[in-house]
């Protein structure tokens, strides 16, 4: 299936993206004192490659790399406090002088929501893949894609699934056929 | 191969060592526990006593013999050696577990444990399909029995307050008759008990070494004990003993006729085997001391003589080719030693003296002719009649066997097969004469079931008593049967009930087929109406809460526009026709409620609300691309059946959240939270430190979940269904 996308919406959303990205890092760091947080943050990243998505735009698709980073962040800060002795979880404030932006105070909270963000965009990813977002023609970052010139059309098997029929195609069976 | 089977075989070895020098030199109970879930009395508690430590001989010391037997059994050749050691050394741990067991909850889960590596060890030939179907047949009955165990424990505990099987109070009435039936359908699946013996001839499917150690001296003695062990606690329950008497006395009979049916050598050995237990569990569910002791001795008895029969029908099995009566011949010549193995441990198994099981069945007899009434007579029938068919086919089966008849060419000798069978016979002759030694192994035992056994002991010659009369008449009566009936010509015997439990079985799994299809029917709406109902079923006993007078309606005369917008954002998603039009009305009762929040005062739960409505939108819109654009029609009663459920569940939710709002309980705990997210937490803002400090473990938990949603959605989206088709 091939969309028609708007010129209007993708020159929208090319625009705004840098932007919404910026909004969502402040997110994240603005969480602990402001209205924001990890979650948050996720959710405006998610809702970048989302728009993107519907706009036929490029986006990335390491769905399966962002929940294991995002695990593994979150494992660790949850785990680390337990070698010193300190109970699960356990919150360690730092706080530093610097030029420009004077004193900054900052803690183990931050890398805490910097996990909790990259496993709500992995959830994102996975959910407009799940969805079939490839079907919508989107080029992907970090993927073979629909129309991988490497693979091919050809031959026979299993792979060809992923260049013959748009409908059966996804690209993680993509990513495994390279 | 060969090493595989004597490495394992040190285990055992050692133990048994072990457990004689702890035995001989006087037990001290030890207790040892280890607490698993405290709160719900789950551990692992193991009481080494004189009963378990008997047991622990028993156990081990057969199953040394059976590691050295199957060298020999299996041959130089064979190449799943390792596979047959590791299951048979778990069943021997998970044995020693069920017989060391102290809680009811350690002993069912050596219990089943003995069911599932008894499994693995009957379908050990596992390219057959009848052995598989024997394997399976013998899972399906003692796993059916072990769930009717597990009642039984759950409702045995209650009742006795008590996990300790040691402390189980006696228990009476209602719960204690529930209890006693279930623990004893358990037992008689374990121990093969009429009716649910069908699996144990099947069972005969399995390597010898396997039908010797599980199916004579230890697996099927399993329900036995716990007949033995719970016995204390069932004294007053009439239904303990009804129960047990009929099902040992008809297994006694039906298990005695099954022998004299079949031809087969092993299979004669089974159904006796399935006799000998019925006469167990008849002498402990009469529970008098000098039955605890006669059984007790029997136990003991039974394991080294029917271990000893199989092991000569495995060396004949391999030397000859065949186990069918009527083939076999004249082997007194040509394997003496076999068949003075036979000859001893055959009788034994009959009861003549001078031999251990003499001595055992002279204290059942006693026992017997120590009740009165009714129950002696009952109990009498059922113990002198089993007696009798017992001699019966042990003598046609050492005249089957070994008699004359065409001499059948024989294989060579191999030590390791002849050596177990030897030592466990000779422990049948020498334990006559050291009764002293038995005594001491035997009577503490039966002490610790039933204390009135301590007059009692084994006695070598009783000298003309009625016991001896009564036991000498019942060889004669035996040896007359046994002769005719070895001269009949044979028939096939119909494999009664077999079929029975291969069709239950069947049953079983087509219903399972079944009832998955009609559950997982694989319609979306059809689930989310099922999930909807359930959740909203769940709110009801809330409603009862409802307190209009402390229900506040709003704060700010914003929030009722909004709460307006929202409904009427809600209805109109009812209603419209296309899938993208509804998409976008539930995101704008989305996005109300988070206006709903902003005015309420919480913008971080607005702006979370805000992007997860705009990602769901977005994900709607791509998800609705292959889609039709239009809802299909649905009509008649399913429509009605949809409205209603979604209906209830608006009700539902609506009057369990005022429920929640109109009780307001004990003071809003903000102001706290405000004081310690900046003094424990280093933020300000309360709800994020709330998910990132105080309550971390939450979010840990809520993100681990939302992975897993991710890796799950990936798994199925990576399952193509064309590629499946192909």
């Amino acid at each position: 299936m091939t969309l028609s996308h708007s010129p209007a919406a993708q020159i929208g959303i090319q625009t705004s993206s840098p932007l919404a990205v910026i909004v969502g890092i402040y997110l994240l760091f603005a969480g602990h004192n402001n209205p924001g947080g990890g979650f948050a943050a996720g959710l405006v990243f998610g809702a970048v490659i989302a728009l993107r998505t519907v706009a036929g735009l490029q986006r990335p698709a390491y769905a399966r790399e962002l929940t294991t980073i995002g695990l593994l962040i979150v494992a660790t800060v949850a785990i680390a406090p337990l070698l010193w002795g300190d109970p699960l979880l356990d919150q360690q404030v730092i706080s530093a002088q610097f030029p420009i932006l004077g004193k900054v105070k900052s803690g183990s909270a931050l890398v805490f929501d910097l996990g909790v963000t990259a496993i709500v965009i992995g959830l994102v990813v996975a959910v407009l893949d799940g969805l079939g977002a490839s079907e919508l023609g989107t080029p992907e970052l970090g993927s073979a894609g629909p129309n991988a010139p490497d693979l091919d059309p050809t031959s026979p098997g299993g792979a060809t699934t992923t260049t013959t029929t748009p409908t059966t195609s996804d690209p993680a069976q993509a990513r495994r056929g390279e | 191969m060969r090493w595989a089977l004597l490495t394992a075989s040190v285990a055992p070895a050692t133990t048994a060592l072990w457990a004689g020098i702890v035995l001989i030199g006087g037990v001290e109970p030890s207790v040892p526990a280890l607490t698993w879930v405290e709160g719900l009395d789950l551990e692992f508690r193991f009481t080494i006593d004189a009963l378990a430590l008997l047991m622990t001989v028993l156990v081990s010391g057969i199953g040394a013999l059976v590691f050295v037997y199957a060298v020999g059994y299996f041959g130089p050749g064979a190449n799943d050696g390792g596979r047959f050691a590791a299951s048979l050394l778990a069943f021997s741990t998970s044995m020693l577990g069920l017989v060391w067991a102290d809680s009811v909850w350690t002993l069912f889960i050596f219990w089943e444990l003995t069911s599932v590596t008894s499994f693995l060890l009957v379908g050990h030939k596992n390219t057959s399909p009848s052995v598989q179907m024997a394997a399976r047949r013998a899972l399906m009955i003692t796993g059916g029995g072990g769930l009717a165990l597990l009642a039984g424990l759950l409702v045995l505990a209650d009742a006795a307050g008590t996990t300790v099987i040691s402390n189980l109070s006696p228990v009476a009435g209602t719960a204690g008759t529930v209890a006693a039936v279930l623990v004893l359908i358990g037992a008689a699946t374990k121990s093969a008990q009429v009716p649910f013996h069908v699996w144990l001839p099947g069972a005969m499917a399995a390597p010898t070494p396997v039908s010797a150690y599980l199916h004579s001296a230890t697996m099927v003695k399993a329900g036995v004990l716990l007949v033995a062990v719970t016995g204390p606690a069932f004294a007053d329950v009439v239904a303990f003993k009804t129960l047990g008497l009929a099902f040992g006395i008809t297994s006694m009979f039906w298990g005695g006729i099954g022998a004299l049916r079949h031809r087969d050598a092993k299979l004669i050995l089974a159904w006796g085997t399935v006799s000998q237990l019925g006469l167990l569990i008849t002498l402990l569910a009469v529970g008098s001391g000098k039955a605890i002791l006669a059984a007790v001795s029997i136990l003991l008895a039974h394991a080294l003589f029917k271990a000893a029969l199989f092991l000569v029908v495995g060396e004949i099995d391999m030397r000859t080719g065949t186990r069918n009566i009527d083939e076999l011949g004249g082997l007194s010549r040509s394997m003496p030693v076999a068949f003075g193995v036979a000859v001893a441990a055959g009788l034994s198994m009959a009861g003549v003296p001078p031999l251990l099981g003499f001595t055992a069945k002279e204290a059942a007899i006693e026992a017997v002719l120590k009740l009165s009434g009714f129950e002696q007579v009952v109990v009498g029938i059922g113990v002198i009649g089993g007696s009798v068919l017992t001699v019966a086919y042990t003598l046609r089966f050492l005249l089957g066997v070994f008699g004359p008849g065409p001499a059948t060419q024989v294989g060579p000798a191999r030590l390791s097969m002849t050596a177990p069978a030897v030592i466990l016979a000779t422990a049948g002759v020498v334990g006559f004469w050291t009764l002293g030694l038995v005594n001491d192994l035997v009577r503490p035992a039966a002490i610790e079931l039933n204390a009135k056994a301590e007059v009692y002991e084994l006695v070598r010659w009783p000298g003309m008593t009625t016991a001896f009369i009564i036991s000498a008449a019942i060889v004669v009566v035996g040896g007359v049967l046994g002769t005719a009936v070895t001269r009949r010509p044979p028939t096939v015997p119909a494999p009664i009930g077999a079929e029975g439990a291969d069709s239950i079985l069947d049953g079983t799994l087509g219903m399972a087929k079944r009832l998955t299809a009609r559950i997982q029917h694989g319609s979306l709406p059809v689930y989310v109406a099922t999930m909807t109902a359930t959740a909203s079923l769940a709110a009801l006993p809330f409603f009862t809460d409802l307190n209009l007078d402390h229900l506040v309606w709003w704060n700010h005369p914003l929030q009722a526009v909004l709460a307006l917008a929202i409904v009427a954002s809600a209805v109109g998603g009812a209603f419209v026709g296309s899938r993208l039009g509804a998409a976008l009305t539930l995101g704008a009762v989305g996005t109300g409620v988070s206006a709903l929040f902003v005015v309420h005062g919480a913008p971080d739960l607005a702006l979370t609300q805000l992007l997860v409505e705009t990602v769901i939108v977005v994900g709607f819109v791509i998800g609705l691309g292959p889609l039709a654009r239009r809802f299909p029609s649905v009509a008649g009663p399913w429509k009605a059946a949809r409205l209603a459920v979604s209906v209830f569940a608006g009700v539902a939710v609506t009057l369990a959240l005022a429920a929640a709002g109109s009780n307001p309980s004990g003071r809003a705990p903000v102001a706290d939270l405000a004081t310690s997210a900046v003094a424990d937490g280093g933020g300000n803002n309360i709800a994020n430190v709330i998910l990132t400090d105080m309550r971390a473990v939450d979010t840990l938990g809520e993100v681990v979940v939302l992975a897993t949603v991710a890796i799950g959605i990936l798994a199925l989206a990576n399952t193509n269904p064309s590629k499946a088709s192909e």
